[in-house]
């Protein structure tokens, strides 16, 4: 018998002609997630395989659970003697040492030339091990334990309970999208929840130094990080805001500082994204919780620009978004204490109905065309991979 | 020379030695600062504690650094007793423990906290039903060494928390790990709070740390600033977490090969002490090999490791924090006051050579037969 593990697919059952695509997808993302792995990958349309090493067994269930697209991870066997008896006592010592109180026998044939029909099989191996483990009965409504054998042509898989994976469709099959990606809490999290529905991320990051620091920059770097477990590679767009956010603060009416500076965030954000063939931007604004991200707010920023802008967390109360931040690991590191550009300056009473024509009009006494372009053609890119910095190795 | 006293202290390896040199000469800024002098040492105090924390499986802000493994013993113990006190003021410790911890328990005795001794059977291990029935309501703390100091026995941690989290869940978990890091392998995991001491394990003096689960709560014993950690406040010894840090990785490289061939070391000792009528191996099938202890009956200890001496050998009588007493360990395993008066401890590690040994068995030999003859 030799161990391998089983991926069922999610969502990824409602798709009909592109689910080739999707599970082609898939697969590269699960290769590209275990590239320091022996792996030997087969799927077909119910699911997906993977056979390594024994000894890279748990590791590479643990890489699995970072792959999104992927329903359930589990590690089976599989056996070439077809034979009933053989089916039996494999599968009888198999389970002899788990512990369970109900359980049930589900068996699939994709071979239908196999003489046994499906639930003669499940009666057979169930009665089997009624007989030879003693306090366990069988519920076919709620089983603590699932035993699942499907017969193949030459083959035969048993496997039991598997564990969860994350959901979601494969990353990259819903094309990419633009994350700007603040340092705080919530904007990871909102690129978290937009790489799970298949969006392949890229991020972008205002800098405002010296008012911001060198430390606020490598903390957005370690945020991309995170995301990068599930993400493959963070292209991380660096825009310097200081000439235009100084410019803002010198030349336009306090209470509109936050509204003009996130207008002009949203302008530029959308230039990187067509650039960079993103189709929408993502953000981490939740309906209220600051003065501009009131309606009448969003309303006025959101107006600058025309493609669609997700806001994975809109309706998350903070609680549920620092659930959501621990859970992935990003949240210790958006509470480290550094500035980022949207909260060095900030009006005492910033103005929580904003007009779109004070805004404009506003905007009109600085050359915000010429500040965004000029920002735009120094901005730096840095492509955030998993392996941390190795500066120090040699000291370390 | 030849150094058998591996679990009292350790030289200091020359590739930790450079890191302390290189740290020292280049890493000038306090990582509390925030230019970018500072910020450069604060990145490698970052870079250092992810790589211990990788290395234990746990997260660098459970990592906090401490002068060494008594200040972790009184970090962990008193500040659970300050924090928890309102909860209950009953503490669990076992007869093994390393004399620190035995102090701390006089001072909490003296400010009102009732200290209960957990038995152990004739093994050295922890007896399990003994301490299911001292867990109480009021337990806040259990605390229990992972490798006694003095007879190597290492105790089933993992066996020994689901017994205290059973009886009681908020009962807290403390072990000294001082004598099992770099010598066998560890999971912080088994309990809340660890202690280490890094010049066990061919780091520097003056430094160590406290592992404490994120989910446990403990009052600082230390006030005064600085962003590094809240319980040990003050300008991080960078040069030392550093060497800290490298000498974390050496020593947890390789752990069983090296167990192993310590293992044969011991062995070899073992089977030649083993002829002398009055010579007692204190040694149980819990004992990991690095701690080799043994009673010398007809010989006051103190005498012989002084002949030794005379060879540049040095072994010890019991833990070097306790030298000169009766060792409470031996006392607790055999209950034998004779035996637990005449020991000795050698302690052996992955550099100690095959010559060496044999040396040392031929100089005990000859003296301690010479000895045996006084009286």
């Amino acid at each position: 018998m030799e161990k391998l593990i089983i991926i069922k697919y999610g969502e990824l059952s409602t798709k009909k002609d592109n689910i080739n695509f999707f599970l082609k997808t898939l697969k590269q993302n699960i290769s590209n997630s275990l590239s320091d792995i022996k792996n030997d990958i087969t799927y077909d349309f119910g699911r997906m395989f993977v056979l390594v090493e024994e000894s890279d067994l748990e590791n590479t269930v643990d890489r699995l659970k970072n792959v999104f697209g992927i329903w359930q991870i589990i590690v089976g066997y599989k056996d070439t003697n077809l034979d009933i008896d053989a089916i039996k006592e494999n599968i009888l010592d198999l389970v002899k040492n788990k512990e369970f109180k109900t359980f049930k026998v589900v068996t699939k044939r994709s071979d239908k030339n196999y003489p046994i029909k499906s639930m003669d099989v499940s009666r057979i191996v169930g009665s089997y091990i009624l007989k030879n483990i003693s306090d366990v009965r069988v519920d076919v409504h709620n089983p603590e334990f699932l035993v699942e054998i499907e017969i193949r042509k030459g083959e035969v898989l048993y496997y039991f309970n598997g564990e969860a994976g994350l959901g979601g469709y494969p990353v990259g099959t819903l094309g990419k999208g633009l994350l700007m990606l603040s340092g705080g809490i919530d904007s990871p999290v909102a690129g978290y929840l937009a790489i799970k529905r298949g969006v392949k991320i890229e991020a972008i990051y205002f800098e405002s130094p010296p008012h911001t620091s060198e430390a606020a920059k490598d903390k957005v770097i370690k945020l991309a990080r995170v995301l990068v477990k599930y993400n493959t590679t963070v292209k991380l767009h660096v825009i310097n805001f200081t000439h235009i956010q100084e410019t803002i603060l010198r030349n336009i009416p306090y209470e509109y500082l936050i509204t003009i500076m996130r207008r002009m965030m949203y302008r530029i954000s959308a230039i990187i994204a067509h650039n960079n063939k993103c189709n929408i931007l993502i953000n981490g604004e939740s309906i209220g919780q600051v003065a501009s991200q009131t309606l009448t707010s969003m309303r006025v920023i959101n107006e600058v620009v025309k493609m669609p802008v997700i806001r994975p967390v809109a309706c998350f109360d903070k609680l549920e978004i620092i659930d959501l931040a621990k859970r992935i690991g990003t949240y210790e590191i958006s509470t480290l204490p550094y500035e980022d550009c949207c909260t060095i300056f900030v009006p005492d009473h910033p103005v929580i109905n904003p007009s779109s024509i004070k805004a404009s009009e506003y905007e009109e006494l600085i050359p915000y065309k010429e500040l965004i372009r000029e920002a735009i053609k120094g901005h730096e890119v840095i492509y955030v991979g998993i392996d941390e910095d190795k500066e120090y190795e040699d000291i370390l | 020379m030849i150094y058998l006293d591996y679990s009292a202290t350790t030289p200091v390896s020359y590739e930790v030695l450079d890191t302390i040199s290189k740290v020292t000469k280049e890493f000038v800024g306090n990582a509390n600062s925030i230019h970018a002098l500072g910020q450069k040492s604060a990145k490698l105090l970052e870079s250092a504690t992810k790589q211990i924390a990788d290395i234990f499986g746990v997260n660098a802000s459970e990592i906090i650094y401490t002068s060494g493994a008594t200040e972790a013993n009184n970090m962990a113990i008193i500040g659970v007793a300050m924090a928890h006190h309102r909860k209950g003021k009953h503490i669990i410790v076992s007869k093994l423990e390393h004399p620190s911890v035995y102090a701390i328990c006089d001072y909490l005795k003296s400010i009102g906290f009732s200290i209960d001794y957990v038995n152990n059977d004739s093994e050295g291990l922890i007896d399990f039903e003994d301490l299911k029935s001292k867990v109480r309501e009021d337990t806040i703390l259990v605390s229990i060494c992972a490798v006694n100091s003095e007879t190597g026995v290492r105790q089933p941690l993992k066996m020994i928390r689901q017994i205290i989290k059973k009886e009681n869940i908020a009962t807290i978990f403390h072990s000294d790990m001082t004598q099992a890091i770099g010598k066998v392998s560890v999971n912080f995991r088994d309990v809340d709070l660890a202690s280490m001491s890094g010049h066990k394990i061919f780091g520097p003096k003056g430094i160590g740390f406290l592992y404490k689960s994120s989910m446990v709560k403990i009052t600082p014993l230390i006030y005064g600033s600085g962003k590094s950690n809240e319980l040990k406040p003050g300008t991080p010894p960078l040069p030392l977490i550093a060497a800290l840090s490298k000498a974390v990785r050496l020593a947890c490289a390789d752990l069983e090969k090296r167990e192993r061939f310590v293992s044969l070391l011991n062995e070899k000792i073992v089977s030649s002490l083993e002829k002398y009528p009055n010579i007692k191996i204190n040694k149980t099938k819990y004992s990991i090999p690095h701690i080799l202890n043994f009673s010398v009956m007809n010989v006051m200890p103190e005498t012989l490791i002084h002949a030794l001496d005379k060879y540049e050998i040095y072994v010890s009588t019991n833990t070097a924090c306790a030298s000169g007493e009766a060792s409470l360990s031996v006392m607790a395993i055999y209950n034998d006051a004779k035996r637990s008066k005449h020991t000795i401890r050698v302690s052996l590690s992955h550099v100690t050579t095959t010559e060496e040994v044999n040396k040392f068995l031929n100089v005990f030999k000859e003296e301690y037969e010479k000895l045996s003859t006084v009286r």
